[in-house]
């Protein structure tokens, strides 16, 4: 050690003020977020591959619940699964395969429709009932009315006042599921409301609107998608379940929920018949909620530091 | 007087994994705490106080590591244990922690007698009846009035400042040796804090144990310590008595700490502020780590680390400004008489003041 | 520090419901003046009304009763949408906490232009960017901060950001709503001295809410101690701090720990009892001991006071 290391350096005052992380972009932190997990990616390479095939498959396959070309050819009835019809073949002789992707395109497109209306109503009626106090008041007397009727109740009275059908049942499961998203969405902004930015803009004078649309949504993105990733699965369910018991879909349109029903008799001596629709729904709604589950995930801004 | 030491830490160093990087918490850290008094703990966030003091009860993060180092207390180095089983001995048992917000230290659905009972029962093997009436005994010394009709309430029927008492309460359920208290009143009151202190000064008292205080207050040091620790950017810059540290500095963070009281804040000039801030501990230092925010950096603080200089039996700081070598400082004029210029500042007369 | 009073309480009660018809007056018989140019500070602990006061000025909350004056107008109750944006621009708070007090989704620049957007207080896109530059470079923050997201910030730089979206609509009067306390003890001398700063250059006027006094004492010109609601002393900083009068008063002084030790050592802990008050037969109000030097007493402890200060 020399002698003139101890000699005073002038301080540079200019504190730093300057950032040198990279910039921070919300939906690319979300993506990484969510790419970052390798078993997510791999069971939304499923999720992918399983609803696209039933959406495109089905428009080849040229199948129908009331065209039975081999009705007459007791040999094409109740094939086990084989490399000819990997799924094997019905009690009418078309291919199962065909069967089960027609069914799974009506179930998954009801399930996005009904899905996208509830959700784009729901939010927002939601959004203005949480955050205005007279809208509250209103709404929360229409709703206790509402409310305390059983849901799928009010699916199947509807769907025998209006008859069976693929848009008849996205009308019912609509109508009847918006107003719980609609609370479940009031509760999430009356959370927020009175949050200190959200107080420091009502002092700026910020009109509604635009505090719904820039304070309250964008921190409503990760409940929202986790909303959407339940009633997806959830509306492929109810279809399924109210084909089972015979209220969904009319005969002429592919249902796995009645292929379920139906096949159910054949268990002991056909069990492909009853597994293969049941196990291919599965990996469908599984896939999805999973998927949708870990896009709820990255989509909180508290995961992404 | 022989004064016995009863915890003894050297070298510590204390690593965290954040994501892909490693955060040095604390750089090579070595304090001893004398029996029966207290040792404050000074320090802006992210000088590493709470973590230290985190070591000594095996309460770190599951991210941090004692990377090196050791902790002597009662004939064994602690650092030594693996097992969770008998940490348990010491951490409550022998080694007591207050922290800063009661109503996370509380659980919210238990009731406040159960939560102190519980703690007495599990080390000191009592019976519930024995026991209940330990914990009564212990609601009423931290100042519980009706402790009987509250051992049965919750927390949230309780004030904040009566919650700390009870987590007080807890912590000296099993009589410990040492208690840390970290950050106990920052979310309290004024008033309510001025009580706790008094409450702890007066429990150290009768109980005797020895008491490490964490805070960034200097106004709640002056109050408490016998002795202070100084940390910066994960070590100790400055240690001694309160006196050194209030009256006697030398190490510039320590004047600057002194030179940004408020007290001292002379009406219309702008109050003295330290500029920049505390650097990133992701990265290796290079020298001293506050040279960059000193006004008295000498050119080798960027290069070489200061060694710590004694002062006197009690009082230690690691400037290279006390090598002989170093240009003569003084303590900057602004902060010297302290004593003179806050106790001119503060009411004569009245019934509440003692001079 | 003129004579001109630009802010006037007089009498205000707030009161909140609690449940099913049940009322909390949070605060009641608030009357003081703040002169224009002066800071002036709010003092109390946790639940002593002072931010229900502080927000009550800037309309978040509603009076119950009394009146609050803004340069000779009432500006609680119903107001016209013009009285309305009047306030907005004249009056501005800077919240307490930077981590919530600046929405995270937006970026600065939105967040500090938010403001002059409600109003159009700016001719085309590239004035109001110009605007919100120079809102930042007062408050010494960099140009490129614009487009970056609060989380990316320091809690002073943060704090910042909250004064600068305060600032940019150009009030005269500042509420400032514990501007410092969540703040590391380092950066507070930073901001109060942004603060003062920008109040000697803009000429603004302070409404200062803090609890902590020695904080206090170094900024303000009046002190007002408020307590479960209610304001117990007035008087100037240093006539405050040299004579205390309401023993709440000299509890708050004397809890306040000084960064001396052979102060502390000797010092003994004055602690407020309620019952020393006895309100059963003479009533109490806020009554003026001496010029500017206020107390909340009834006639009998006036008198004990006035010849406390006599001494």
């Amino acid at each position: 050690m020399r002698n003139e290391q101890f000699t005073f350096v002038t301080l540079d005052e200019s504190a730093s003020e300057h950032i040198s992380a990279p910039q921070y972009s919300y939906w690319r932190s979300v993506f990484r977020k969510f790419f970052s997990s390798k078993v997510t990616i791999v069971i939304m390479i499923v999720a992918v591959t399983v609803v696209g095939f039933s959406m495109i498959y089905p428009l080849f396959s040229d199948y129908s619940p009331v065209k039975a070309p081999n009705i007459n050819n007791l040999d094409m009835w109740f094939n086990k699964p084989s490399l000819k019809f990997w799924f094997g073949t019905d009690d009418k002789g078309n291919s199962l395969f065909d069967a089960v992707w027609a069914g799974l395109r009506v179930s998954i497109l009801i399930a996005a429709i009904s899905t996208v209306i509830t959700t784009v109503v729901g939010v927002a009626v939601g959004a203005f009932w949480g955050y205005s106090k007279k809208i509250d008041r209103l709404m929360m007397e229409v709703y206790n009315i509402i409310s305390n009727v059983p849901f799928q109740l009010l699916v199947i009275i509807i769907m025998y006042v209006i008859g069976r059908g693929f848009w008849q049942l996205i009308f019912a499961l609509s109508i009847t599921s918006w107003l719980g998203t609609a609370y479940f969405i009031r509760i999430q902004v009356m959370i927020i409301r009175d949050r200190e930015h959200n107080l420091a803009s009502r002092c700026l004078g910020t009109p509604m609107y635009r505090m719904i649309l820039r304070n309250i949504l964008p921190y409503m993105i990760s409940v929202i998608v986790t909303l959407v990733s339940r009633d997806i699965p959830a509306f492929i369910s109810l279809e399924v379940f109210l084909s089972y018991l015979g209220i969904g879909l009319n005969q002429s349109t592919p249902s796995i929920g009645r292929m379920i029903s139906s096949y159910n008799s054949f268990m002991i001596n056909y069990p492909y018949l009853f597994w293969l629709p049941v196990v291919t729904l599965a990996i469908v709604t599984i896939s999805l909620y999973v998927v949708g589950q870990a896009l709820a995930d990255a989509s909180d801004p508290k995961t992404h530091m | 007087m022989e004064k016995n030491v009863i915890l003894s830490a050297r070298d510590i160093v204390v690593n965290f994994r954040v994501r892909s990087r490693i955060l040095t918490a604390i750089r090579n850290v070595s304090v001893d705490l004398i029996e029966g008094e207290t040792l404050a703990i000074v320090g802006e966030s992210g000088s590493g106080k709470s973590v230290l003091t985190k070591t000594f009860t095996a309460m770190l993060d599951e991210n941090g590591t004692v990377s090196q180092g050791k902790i002597f207390f009662e004939g064994r180095d602690l650092l030594t244990i693996k097992n969770n089983k008998e940490w348990e001995q010491i951490r409550g048992a022998k080694i007591a922690t207050v922290f800063q917000d009661p109503m996370t230290s509380l659980n919210p659905i238990r009731t406040i007698g159960s939560q102190i009972t519980e703690v007495i029962i599990k080390h000191q093997k009592k019976s519930k009846g024995e026991a209940k009436n330990m914990a009564i005994d212990l609601m009423n010394k931290v100042g519980i009035a009706d402790a009987e009709e509250r051992f049965d309430e919750y927390p949230f029927q309780y004030s904040g400042g009566m919650r700390q008492r009870i987590v007080i309460a807890i912590a000296l359920a099993c009589h410990p040796k040492i208690l840390i208290c970290d950050e106990p009143t920052t979310a309290l009151d004024v008033t309510i804090q001025a009580q706790i202190i008094e409450l702890i000064k007066s429990l150290q008292k009768d109980f005797g144990f020895t008491t490490v205080y964490i805070t960034h207050d200097l106004g709640v040091v002056a109050s408490v310590a016998d002795k202070v620790a100084v940390m910066y950017a994960g070590q100790i810059v400055e240690y001694g008595t309160v006196e050194d540290i209030f009256y006697d500095s030398k190490h510039p963070y320590t004047w600057a700490l002194l030179s940004s009281l408020p007290q001292l804040g002379i009406k219309g000039q702008f109050l003295f502020s330290i500029p920049g801030t505390p650097p990133s501990l992701y990265n290796e230092v290079k020298g001293d780590a506050f040279a960059p925010r000193n006004p008295f950096a000498l050119k080798i603080d960027y290069e070489e680390e200061p060694p710590f200089f004694q002062i006197s039996e009690t009082h230690f700081a690691k400037t290279w400004l006390l090598d002989p070598r170093a240009p003569k400082t003084e303590m900057p004029e602004f902060i010297r008489n302290l004593h003179d210029k806050i106790s001119k500042k503060v009411a004569v007369g009245g019934d509440f003041y003692v001079q | 520090m003129s004579n001109k009073v630009l802010l006037s309480l007089r009498d205000v009660q707030v009161t909140f419901d609690v449940g099913h018809k049940k009322k909390f007056v949070a605060v009641s018989d608030v009357n003081f003046d703040i002169y224009e140019g002066e800071t002036f500070a709010l003092v109390g602990e946790s639940g002593s009304g002072k931010t229900t006061i502080g927000r009550a000025i800037v309309r978040i909350n509603e009076t119950s009763h009394g009146d609050i004056l803004y340069d000779g107008k009432k500006i609680n109750g119903k107001l016209s949408k013009a009285d309305d944006v009047e306030v907005i621009r004249n009056i501005q708070m800077i919240f307490q906490d930077p981590a919530a007090s600046l929405n995270e989704r937006a970026t600065i620049d939105y967040i500090v232009s938010e403001g002059l957007i409600n109003f159009k207080l700016f001719e085309n896109d590239e004035d109001r960017r110009a605007k919100v530059r120079k809102a930042l470079a007062d408050v010494g923050l960099l140009a490129e901060h614009m487009t970056r997201y609060p989380h990316e910030f320091s809690g002073g730089q943060r704090q910042r950001i909250g004064i600068a979206r305060a600032l940019i609509m150009e009030p005269k009067l500042v509420v400032a709503d514990e501007p410092i306390s969540a703040l590391d003890v380092s950066i507070r001398a930073q901001v109060l001295n942004l603060l003062k700063e920008l109040q000697n250059k803009k000429n603004l006027t302070y409404l200062f809410i803090a609890h902590d006094l020695s904080v206090v004492r170094f900024i303000s010109d009046r002190i007002a101690v408020i307590h479960l609601g209610r304001i117990v002393e007035l008087a100037e900083t240093e006539e405050l701090f040299k004579h205390p009068l309401h023993p709440y008063t000299k509890s708050l002084l004397s809890a306040v720990p000084l960064p001396d030790p052979i102060y502390e050592r000797g010092k003994k802990l004055f602690k407020y009892d309620e019952s020393v008050h006895d309100y059963s037969i003479l009533k109490p109000g806020f009554i003026e001991v001496k010029k500017g030097h206020f107390v909340w007493a009834n006639e009998v402890e006036a008198d004990q006071y006035k010849k406390e200060l006599k001494k």
